[in-house]
């Protein structure tokens, strides 16, 4: 029943575009930043300046989840009061606003994956063209980025305990309120 | 004290109080009433008379502050909100006033809402959206969105919606207050076909004359008391 639940989530967010866009951008360029500067501290020592960006990404990607989680339940009270209505339980709806937080992440992951590609092949082009010859080439690895995924995926827990607290607060009557009331 | 089979919902002696502003609202006083299988009753009265709060209670969507409310044989009055869920989920479909459907799923994903959470499977839940559709005579328009259709066939939607679960109680709540005259006519209608092939309890909350003449039953309430 939840992995149907899931699966509705994710329709509903793919469909609702706008919000779950942006943060699915937002989430991108972070585990990329935030990779590509684990790999900084791993590979080349990296350094106070390299642990000092993985913090100061690692607090942003913790106040924007909070922020979505907030934001996915405050434009949805109405729509979850109605489900309350006609029989959802707060655990039910729950699992519905885990799915989409979830895979808000995931496709963030995927798209940085992705976008490790491509990043290689300019990297190596601008190398191979000599005009970088007195730069390092830093190349991302896949575990920096796993353990970035990782690290978001427990931020993302803590969001999804907040929106979880914020779907027991909503209550079913609040559906029957008329538009402007 | 022994509930007759034939009561659908029974309220005694329940109140219902608001704190506002400082102020202490009497939204319920000592109503009671008995509502048999199968009736259509409407909730008649002017704004602010308690009418909502009273569906409110009877549904469980709100607990009285004192009395009983015994739904199907069970007192909901002191019951905790999973079970009043499950109730809803088993027994009661609603139809509210805004239509309250999700804008990003089509009429037909909007029906089958109702029984996403339940233990049934995918094929069974679409072949009961679909007859629910055609119940409502929207079955054409099952792969529109919302914003596609008129306030009329948003109505539909959500009426199909509140009986696909095959409820035993459909509560309305102004079901026709966003409608023009013919649509609430068609709207009002299918309520009662509803109401007349499947045996469904249905008690619609309304202030209009032209739905209350629907209703084998009216209960007219002003002040939080039933007249």
């Amino acid at each position: 029943m939840a992995l149907r639940l899931w699966r509705k989530a994710i329709k509903m967010m793919l469909r609702e575009k706008k919000i779950f866009v942006i943060f699915t951008g937002i989430y991108t360029i972070l585990i990329f930043l935030t990779s590509f500067f684990i790999e900084t501290t791993l590979s080349a020592g990296g350094g106070f300046l390299s642990n000092y960006f993985i913090m100061i990404f690692f607090v942003t990607s913790l106040i924007l989840s909070l922020l979505y989680a907030w934001l996915i339940v405050s434009r949805n009270r109405k729509i979850f009061a109605t489900l309350k209505c006609i029989g959802w339980t707060n655990s039910n709806i729950n699992s519905l606003v885990t799915g989409i937080i979830i895979f808000t992440t995931i496709s963030g992951f995927i798209l940085v994956i992705e976008g490790l590609f491509h990043y290689a092949a300019i990297m190596g082009y601008l190398k191979s063209t000599g005009g970088f010859d007195n730069y390092p080439l830093i190349l991302i690895s896949l575990a920096p980025v796993v353990l970035t995924f990782a690290m978001f995926l427990f931020v993302q827990l803590i969001a999804i305990i907040l929106a979880n607290r914020k779907v027991l607060k909503v209550r079913p009557v609040i559906a029957l309120k008329r538009v402007g009331q | 004290m022994p509930v007759s089979k034939d009561v659908m919902i029974e309220c005694i002696d329940v109140n219902k109080e608001y704190r506002r502003a400082g102020a202490i609202i009497r939204a319920l006083v000592d109503i009671n009433i008995s509502i048999k299988s199968g009736d259509f009753v409407i909730i008649q009265g002017p704004t602010g008379c308690g009418k909502s709060t009273l569906l409110n209670v009877m549904s469980g969507l709100d607990l009285p502050d004192s009395g009983k409310i015994i739904f199907d044989g069970e007192n909901i009055a002191r019951s905790k909100e999973d079970r009043l869920a499950k109730i809803r989920r088993q027994k009661v479909g609603f139809v509210f006033q805004d239509f309250n459907l999700i804008n990003t799923l089509t009429a037909i994903e909007n029906v089958e809402a109702m029984l996403w959470p339940t233990v049934l499977r995918s094929k069974e839940i679409e072949n009961r959206a679909i007859a629910a559709l055609r119940d409502v005579n929207m079955l054409e328009r099952k792969d529109h969105f919302p914003v596609e259709m008129s306030g009329g066939e948003k109505q539909r939607v959500a009426l199909a919606r509140a009986i696909v679960g095959k409820p035993r109680v459909v509560f309305g709540d102004e079901v026709s207050g966003n409608l023009d005259p013919q649509s609430e006519k068609e709207v009002m209608e299918l309520l009662k076909q509803i109401n007349q092939d499947y045996e469904t309890t249905m008690i619609i909350v309304t202030h209009r004359d032209t739905v209350a003449k629907y209703g084998d039953t009216i209960i007219r309430m002003d002040n939080g008391r039933i007249k």
